[in-house]
């Protein structure tokens, strides 16, 4: 071999070829610096971003939702609690049959196909592919024993009662977060904390072993105790629902509070809506769209908090609780009524247009005589008029504890004149809520305490320890003790013998006033008829307004509103005292 | 080397045998395993049940190239003169005979079947394209000045790499790379592979434009997050960017499972990237430069043309597949399937690298030194 080499003809191009042999060498240099270059780049400056990237795709993160807290009534009765539902998802990686699983779960979901396909066909970890699964469903599908299918159980929010009180507690939405009332006030104490679970997954989404996962455990919601009273609202409901059909009114409204604390043991607006289906209108429509979700929007609100109304006749109890204070009339102040009282240039009628005649202060709030509360407003002024309103809490909003809370709508002081001050007085030309009425009416009769009206009493955890509990503003000395002393003996009165008389229930001391107010614009007649009653006269501690909007036939708030109030406390007094 | 220098003044004939390049194959072949393992461990156990399935068929065929590189490496590499115009007409064969009874794989029938081991011509015509090449322009050395006899020489190459690139352009592209190099070096002009460069960029464009699907490629390459067929490029790049400066550690890339479509062949390198961090890769890439300088250290020393042209051969078939193959992987060209010589899965490819190695080290054994 070796012989056969040193026979070889000297390799004379030699000096060419290895300066060609170099510059293919360096060409590869080069090429390899820059490839290095390039993964300097990719590794040290796209590091954070491709290594997101990827951890996104490897991690998988399943939430463990934290069970909503319950919402009790006073008694401890249930009114929204959690129930069992199921998520399904698809990991893609696990599919071994994608057009048995698009199958099953187009035929089991009622989804289109296409829908599920695009799901199914997405190269991703996990997929989610509809929540709040009945769980027969996800029993069934679960059954099908398909590979890449995943049924998580999961809670979703239940009202046992459907439309009891649906306006005060609201309802949940898909991730289990309040959307109105109650659910949404109080969000922080119901929704609790999701935990997590975050696991290293490989492409077919298996979890890789030691790669140790991090679980973070859920911390359930609290439940919320309510002032609100199952038996009360229920009745209070029926009341309303009776008043409703009979009058084919547009809408009832009921509350019932406690004077003394402004706990709230019912709050009705009928009609009430289902919760377990708050998207379904509880009224004959096929609106879709933005008109759709107008009504649905109408059909949630609270009437009681958000809506504003010229209070009428009931507003006379705060004219003359001002009078009082102001120490402008007393009960035996002589009035005379003609049928109308002329303000400035202008002829004010009176309820009767015959007029009351001769009366006393004590008739004419009996007898809810126009002209006299007139009269008071003069005697009153308007700069001391608004200084008790003011006194009273009236021009500020309640603070109850619901979202949407309507203020009131007064008149500028600067812009108030004569026949302004004359209608104030006897209620119309400016509007406030229900709630701001009961509420004002309250501080009245319970002798001068401003009271928050509210539901939320307290919240507890799930074994029943006190979290919480409520502490509500009070504010003291709205008006003396002799003036709500006064107004308790005037509107007994009014009960007993005046304008009140269809509310009195024997063997109860039963305070009230009516009223009737023309909505506007006048001309449309449309009336608004209300009562507010409270018991026991001397020493209230229930107090109920009814409101009955745009009545059919016989409109007058002592015919048709005092009936309604009277039902109520005939059932609720007897259990009050049990 | 001074004291070889000293010895061969007194003996005139001494054994040379390149050390550096054995033992640099030698590291090469057993981090190429270490990392194969780490990489197919995942596919091996879901696919076969075995997380050593890919590594041991690849250590049957990595012992028997090294047992032929041993044997090559002692045969006087002139022998193959005699064979070479026979191993090219026998690769050229079975190129065409895998056409018709290949076994198909994602569409290409790329693999012969012979006594139950896979074969795959492709890797054999790259080794007999060397030889013989080497071989006919030895012969017509004097004659490359003249550009018409250039381009009569390459013509030559032109039956293999039409039938390589039939079913794998990729492999005929790398066949085509190495003629060129070698018609490069051995030319003294350089003119005419400026000509053949412009020639070779003009036929890619409209090659590009002929077929939509190249085109897609194209803008695969640019955006690879905004096509579903960007997903293995993606992937790779996901990779390689979680790699960092030190890695995940040896064993702990989470894309090797599943996520890297088949990691274990032309992807490998993103797994390396993956686990042993930006430090790995570079050590990794300057230990295949270190090789191709091996090579142009034997090929500039070796006795004769036919020798050096050989050499050239192989230094431009490895030197191609691993810069077109980080760059792939990369993202810095469009994706096109290059295996990285020495880790990516292949017994084939393995074994005719290796075969390759024998014929450079045989080479090497007949350097002379020259004594000044």
């Amino acid at each position: 071999m070796e012989k056969e080499q040193k026979e070889l003809p000297f390799y004379r191009n030699k000096t060419m070829h290895r300066k060609k042999i170099w510059i293919f060498f360096l060409a590869v240099f080069f090429m390899m610096t820059f490839l290095i270059g390039r993964l300097v780049y990719l590794m040290i400056f796209c590091s954070v971003y491709y290594g997101q990237k990827a951890e996104d795709l490897h991690e998988r993160e399943r939430d463990i939702k934290a069970a909503r807290g319950r919402i009790l009534d006073a008694n401890g009765v249930v009114l929204a609690t959690n129930k069992s539902v199921c998520t399904i998802s698809v990991i893609h990686s696990q599919i071994t049959d994608p057009e048995a699983v698009i199958h099953a779960l187009t035929k089991e979901l009622e989804l289109s196909e296409e829908k599920v396909r695009k799901r199914v066909e997405k190269v991703s970890s996990i997929e989610r592919i509809k929540t709040n699964v009945d769980k027969e469903v996800g029993d069934r599908i679960r059954a099908y024993g398909l590979s890449g299918i995943k049924v998580d159980e999961d809670y979703k929010r239940y009202y046992p009662y459907d439309t009891l009180a649906s306006k005060v507690l609201g309802f949940t939405g898909a991730d289990n977060q309040g959307i109105v009332g109650l659910e949404v006030r109080y969000d922080d104490f119901l929704k609790g904390e999701n935990g997590k679970i975050l696991t290293l997954t490989d492409a077919r989404g298996v979890e890789i072993e030691n790669a140790g996962e991090t679980r973070l455990e859920p911390v359930n919601g609290y439940d919320l105790c309510l002032s609100l009273d199952y038996n009360i609202q229920k009745y209070c409901e029926q009341a309303a629902e009776k008043a409703y059909i009979r009058k084919e009114a547009d809408s009832v409204s009921v509350i019932v509070m406690n004077p003394k604390n402004g706990e709230i043991m019912a709050m009705v607006n009928y009609p009430e809506f289902n919760l377990n289906q708050p998207f379904l209108l509880n009224m004959e429509s096929d609106a879709v769209g933005d008109e759709k979700q107008t009504l649905l929007n109408q059909m949630w609100r609270n009437q009681c908090i958000s809506d504003t109304y010229e209070p009428g006749s009931t507003f006379k109890i705060i004219t003359a609780s001002a009078a009082l204070e102001k120490g402008v009339v007393s009960l035996t102040d002589q009035f005379y009524c003609p049928g109308y009282k002329l303000v400035e240039d202008r002829r004010i009628h009176c309820a009767r247009v015959t007029g009351h005649g001769a009366e006393t202060f004590e008739t004419g709030i009996m007898n809810s005589c126009n002209p006299v509360f007139i009269e008071l407003g003069e005697r009153i002024g308007t700069e001391d008029f608004f200084g008790y309103f003011k006194q009273f809490g009236l021009l500020q909003k309640t603070n109850i504890d619901l979202p949407g809370e309507a203020a009131t709508i007064m008149h500028k002081q600067e812009n108030v004149g004569p026949v302004e001050l004359a209608t104030i007085s006897f209620g119309q030309s400016f509007q406030i809520t229900p709630v701001q009425l009961v509420t004002t009416v309250s501080s009245i009769i319970n002798g001068g305490i401003r009271v928050t009206p509210h539901f939320g009493v307290c919240v507890k955890d799930t074994d029943g320890n006190l979290v919480k509990e409520f502490n509500y503003e009070t504010t003291e000395g709205i008006c003396t003790q002799k003036t709500s002393e006064t107004m308790r003996y005037l509107l007994q009165r009014v009960v007993d013998e005046g304008g009140g008389k269809n509310a009195k229930i024997e063997g109860y001391a039963i305070g009230g006033k009516t009223a009737t107010s023309q909505t506007l614009p006048r001309s449309e007649h449309r009336y608004i008829s209300s009562f507010l009653g409270f018991a026991p006269a001397d020493d209230p501690k229930v107090l109920a307004i009814a409101i009955i909007r745009n009545p059919s036939g016989v409109y007058y708030g002592g015919t048709i509103a005092a009936p309604v109030v009277k039902e109520i406390l005939e059932n609720i007094l007897p259990y009050l005292e049990h | 080397m001074a004291q070889r220098r000293k010895k061969e003044k007194r003996q005139k004939t001494i054994r040379y045998f390149d050390y550096s390049l054995l033992f640099l194959v030698i590291f090469l072949l057993c981090f190429g395993l270490i990392m194969l393992y780490s990489t197919s461990s995942y596919y091996g156990t879901i696919r076969f049940g075995s997380a050593a399935y890919y590594v041991k068929k690849q250590l049957f065929a990595t012992a028997l190239g090294v047992a032929v590189m041993l044997v090559i490496a002692m045969i006087p590499y002139r022998f193959w003169m005699k064979v070479s115009g026979l191993a090219y007409l026998a690769a050229l064969s079975l190129c065409v005979v895998v056409i018709f009874i290949g076994r198909e794989s994602k569409g290409q029938a790329r693999w012969l079947n012979i006594a139950g081991l896979s074969f795959q011509p492709s890797e054999f015509a790259k080794l007999a394209v060397i030889i013989f090449f080497a071989f006919v322009i030895y012969k017509t050395s004097k004659q490359l000045k003249n550009f018409k006899n250039l381009i009569k020489v390459g013509m030559i190459v032109l039956p293999i790499f039409a039938v390589v690139a039939y079913n794998n352009l990729s492999t005929a592209i790398i066949i085509f790379g190495i003629a060129v190099c070698m018609m490069f070096v051995a030319s003294p002009k350089y003119s005419h592979f400026l000509i053949v460069g412009i020639a070779g960029v003009a036929f890619g464009a409209v090659f590009l434009m002929l077929a939509s699907y190249r085109m897609e490629r194209i803008q695969i390459w640019l955006d690879p997050e905004r096509f579903d067929k960007g997903y293995q490029t993606l992937q790779g790049l996901y990779a390689i960017g979680s790699g960092g400066l030190f890695g995940k550690g040896l064993g702990e890339s989470i894309q090797k499972l599943g996520f890297i479509p088949e990691a274990q062949n032309d992807m490998i390198f993103s797994v390396i990237c993956e686990e042993l961090g930006l430090f790995g890769a570079v050590c990794l890439i300057l230990l295949y430069l270190l090789l191709i300088w091996r090579f142009m250290i034997i090929a500039n020393n070796a006795p004769d043309l036919y020798g050096a042209l050989i050499v050239v051969g192989i230094m431009a078939h490895i030197s191609i597949q691993v810069v077109l193959n980080i760059a792939v992987v990369t993202n810095t060209i469009p994706n096109t399937g290059i295996s990285l010589p020495f880790v990516s899965y292949g017994g084939t490819s393995i074994l005719f690298l290796l075969a390759e190695m024998g014929l450079a080290l045989s080479v090497s054994r007949g350097i002379k030194f020259e004594v000044d």
